[in-house]
């Protein structure tokens, strides 16, 4: 079977419209974080949080309201889609406390719908800052040596456009996760160490597509003229084109598998991943190619091709 | 297609190393089955005892599932720095005081490192460290080095007690480990009383005997106390309960029964009344006698304080101003259990006791639970070593009539009355509610004490029946990406993709088996990396045919197609595995608990899939291709 046989788009020439849209995208999501900002999870924030399902179906508002009663403060959330309720409050090292409070508010006021609590999560202040911070170190330190590598492997022009459209990438998840953070029950889109985890996937991953249109520009482009890259440029990509799709599209269907299976403990990070590898797809085809074109048509130079053999 | 007997043999070593590493797993998982099938409990109970040995070593060997699938608590507590610094220093005064006073609200809220805080407090304020730190003649530096191994010693013993602790409390598979300088990690997996386990974890468990003072000395003490409360006008109502979340729910209620020995006290100074003695009403406005609104005194000199006046008043206690006024070298504390009365009013002692305390727990070497004479209040009994012993023969002589008091972390378990000299070096602590308390007594005591006070600062917990629903939710995933992508690969490559298939299921395998064989456990982030990998690992299989088919259309033979296939493709294969690995590794390295085992499977399938989707296709090719089973139509 043959999807993508032959083609002959011609991405080069519809490159401003992709630098357009990029743009927007990655604005749009640079003043949702601004104004909106991010919701961020317990491992981040800090905070208890405890995990109630009821054995029947119950109304949010009702289970809100029995808090109430019992004068438990607290956000209180449907978490997934299965009778399920997640109820943050502030610190404390005492979740029995917690634990005993909610418990008895509901064996009292809901008597006829048994609950269970299933997990409890405390995190302090101290732990909070840790692990943002750690968080912060393992992104700045693979994005890091993913541009070591990328700039030892190929030309400093691939290479830095390679980078660029990584953060592009994991730009565009950010501003994703600020838009639609809290729009949707059955995924809260919280920012989370896993969260994290997805962004590094798709750091690692974003630049696969890339690679394999930047191996097969070089292959083609030696010894030609400047004036005909673009042509070169096209061609690249359009043969590509198959492998770059469906090596994504075999990362997407287990994602996709992830998100609807998974439960909703993964689902924000399936779907960071899913958008990352989606728009990683786009980014290698419609950022990274031309921004290296209209860098070498900029500069009216030839390339200087590493002595590495064509691969 | 060169060094092919070496492939093929490592590819078969490879199988076998990762079948055999999973075969525990599968042995397990069919014991279990078995176990379960038994028609009866007997049925069951037998099969056990006589497959005991293999039962357990197919269980210490197989696949470990992490926290989130099998259910338990993953704790994370940190070691008191202050306070073990405070410990370790001489002659302190109030300046000492005020400094560390000054540190702990920056440890509040800093990350900074606690020795480093209290250095630059000690540099603003312009004194040396050895002021209160070891010797006088030491430099800064020494000390600071000092402290430091002091502080790594602190948290190793620490995490040392904590793991005696858990062993005698008996939990399988503890994982106990430190991280930094003052965190240690405790993974238990399914503890069912969680509340027990924190308390057992928590208690400092620093054993002291002290002596009381005289009764006459506490009522003038406690006398001295409600002047300067009177004085002062400062009502010791409490302030507003903290708004912060979980308000309690009864902080209203009622003033129940009459006190149970509201009588005069003895020195009658400051005589409550009946009513006055015991209401103990907090939240009552100024009263001529604030302190005995909430704490009473009995007619032969003991205090006490009730139940709901209880928090309020060891919060008093601890205030700086109220301490001044104790007589030097004394200290009021709360007994640990209330004496409950005919009425049912639950009352805490007030005991005065000298700050020094005579003896500590280290002297203590066998803790046992019991019951006492009585056969119903259990208690635990202590012996002590040669070196306590003598001591407490000396103590106890010196101090025949007068009381003792047992004191575990700061509350008071009992006070017996010294009646003669005890030369055996027993000891007993009574005053405890059940026969589990004192059992759970019995094991902080011989796990010793705690260098410095821990604190717990992180909690996860998850219940059994969520661990159920993740391992549901996670062999979905993982059938279903298996299913999606393989039939993919079927579809898209015909023939081809049977070998990406078979590819596939080394891949996994391994994955499994090098977390089974580094004891290292599956979590459901780490099912999540294994989901990834399976979409991950085929990528290279699509850019090596991706590759094939275009040499074959540009007319070249299937074989030299071939040959150019896997060697073009490489390059590219090997950009891209690079730097998800790396990835995967710096999340690993910096990445904390859950994140981990993501990382790991991640890392773990991606290196492997570099040998399964390259290595492994191109030997079955050649296989098939030695067949005459391969043709220009098998890549699709």
């Amino acid at each position: 079977m043959r999807i993508f046989q032959k083609t002959n788009f011609n991405f080069i020439g519809f490159r401003k419209i992709a630098y357009a849209f990029s743009l927007i995208l990655l604005a749009s999501g640079l003043i949702s974080l601004v104004v909106k900002g991010l919701n961020y999870g317990i491992d981040f924030r800090g905070g208890s949080e405890v995990l109630i399902r009821f054995e029947k179906n119950i109304d949010v508002s009702e289970v809100r309201s029995v808090l109430d009663e019992a004068g438990i403060s607290g956000s209180l959330k449907q978490y997934g889609l299965d009778r399920s309720f997640l109820l943050s409050s502030v610190f404390s090292g005492e979740t029995n406390e917690l634990k005993s409070l909610v418990s008895n508010a509901f064996d009292a006021r809901l008597k006829s719908n048994p609950h269970e609590i299933v997990r409890i999560d405390a995190v302090g202040p101290s732990i909070a800052s840790d692990l943002k911070w750690s968080a912060m170190k393992a992104l700045i330190a693979s994005l890091l040596a993913i541009l070591l590598y990328v700039g030892i492997r190929f030309e400093i022009k691939f290479a830095t456009a390679g980078v660029i459209a990584i953060f592009h990438d994991i730009l565009s998840v950010l501003g994703l996760f600020s838009i639609l953070g809290g729009l949707f029950d059955f995924m809260p889109l919280e920012m989370d160490q896993s969260i994290i985890a997805a962004f590094l996937t798709i750091a690692g991953y974003s630049i696969t597509d890339t690679v394999v249109v930047y191996d097969r520009i070089r292959e083609r482009i030696r010894g030609q003229k400047p004036a005909d890259y673009e042509r070169i440029f096209n061609e690249s990509m359009n043969q590509t084109l198959s492998r770059t799709i469906i090596t994504s599209g075999t990362v997407l269907l287990s994602v996709f598998v992830l998100f609807i299976f998974a439960g909703p403990a993964i689902r924000g990070f399936a779907f960071a991943v899913f958008c990352g590898i989606l728009i990683g797809t786009y980014s290698s085809i419609f950022v990274a190619a031309p921004l290296v074109f209209d860098w070498l048509r900029l500069s009216k130079s030839a390339v200087h091709l590493r002595g590495s053999k064509a691969s | 297609m060169k060094n092919k007997r070496f492939n093929l043999l490592l590819i078969a070593l490879v199988t076998v190393v990762a079948l055999w590493s999973l075969w525990p797993t599968w042995h397990d998982y069919s014991l279990t089955r078995e176990l379960n099938g038994a028609r009866s409990a007997q049925d069951s109970l037998n099969y056990a005892m006589s497959h005991r040995q293999e039962i357990e070593s197919a269980r210490q060997k197989s696949l470990k599932l992490g926290l989130d699938l099998r259910g338990g608590m993953h704790l994370v507590m940190e070691v008191d720095q202050i306070d073990l610094f405070e410990q370790k220093a001489w002659n302190k005064d109030a300046k000492f005081t005020a400094i560390m006073n000054s540190v702990r609200s920056k440890a509040a809220k800093s990350d900074a490192r606690v020795l480093d805080l209290i250095v630059a407090e000690f540099k603003t304020e312009n004194i040396r460290l050895s002021r209160y730190f070891y010797d006088i003649r030491n430099s800064d530096r020494e000390i600071i080095a000092k402290l430091e191994k002091e502080s790594d010693d602190a948290l190793s013993r620490a995490k040392e007690i904590i793991r005696n602790r858990i062993d005698q409390y008996g939990v399988a598979e503890p994982v106990i480990t430190t991280q930094g300088s003052r965190k240690i990690i405790i993974e238990l997996p399914g503890v069912s009383d969680q509340n027990r386990v924190r308390n057992l974890l928590k208690g400092t468990a620093k054993l002291e005997f002290r002596l009381l003072r005289d009764p006459e000395v506490l009522v003038r003490t406690l006398d001295r106390i409600n002047t300067y409360l009177v004085q002062n006008g400062t009502s010791p109502a409490p302030a507003e309960q903290d708004s912060s979340s979980l308000a309690p729910v009864e902080a209203a209620q009622p003033v129940s029964a009459a006190p149970a020995a509201p009588a005069p006290v003895p020195s009658g100074s400051v005589a409550p009344s009946t009513s006055a003695a015991l209401p103990l009403n907090p939240a009552a406005p100024k009263s001529a006698k604030p302190l005995y609104d909430l704490i009473g005194v009995s007619e032969n000199g003991t205090a006490f304080t009730a139940e709901r006046s209880k928090e309020y008043v060891s919060i008093l206690l601890k205030r700086s101003d109220i301490q001044a006024l104790l007589p030097p070298d004394a200290e009021l504390l709360l007994a640990a259990k209330p004496d409950v009365t005919p009425e049912g009013e639950k009352l805490y002692s007030v005991y005065l006791v000298k700050k020094s305390s005579e003896l500590t727990g280290g002297v203590i070497t066998e803790a046992k639970a019991t019951f006492g004479s009585e056969g119903v209040q259990p208690e635990v009994t202590m012996s002590m070593n040669s070196e306590g012993t003598s001591k407490w023969a000396r103590i106890t002589g010196a101090n025949i009539g007068k009381r003792i008091a047992i004191v575990l972390d700061g509350a008071v378990y009992s006070a017996p009355v010294v009646q003669a000299k005890i030369p055996g070096g027993n000891s007993v602590i009574n005053g405890i509610e059940s026969l589990e308390e004192a059992k759970d007594l019995e094991i902080v005591l011989k796990a010793g004490a705690l260098p410095a006070p821990v604190r717990i600062i992180e909690e996860r917990t998850v219940g059994p029946s969520l661990g159920a629903d993740y391992i549901r939710a996670g062999m979905l995933s993982l059938s279903w990406s298996f299913l999606a992508v393989s039939i993919f690969m079927l579809v898209y490559y015909k023939k081809a993709g049977i070998a990406a298939d078979l590819a596939l299921v080394l891949n996994i395998l391994i994955v499994l088996s090098v977390l089974a064989g580094f004891s290292a456990s599956l979590s459901l982030p780490g099912i999540a990396g294994i989901v990834l990998t399976i979409g991950m690992a085929v990528d290279a299989n699509v850019l090596i045919y991706e590759r094939i088919r275009e040499e074959i259309d540009a007319g070249k033979g299937l074989i030299s197609s071939m040959e150019l296939g896997y060697d073009r493709a490489f390059s590219s294969i090997l950009d891209s595995h690079v730097t998800t690995m790396v990835a995967a590794f710096l999340l690993y390295t910096y990445g904390i608990g859950p994140i981990q085992g993501f990382a790991l499977t991640l890392m773990i399938g991606t290196a492997a899939s570099l040998f399964t989707s390259i290595v492994v296709t191109k030997e079955i090719f050649a296989f098939l291709l030695g067949r005459k089973l391969m043709s220009e139509k098998s890549f699709g």
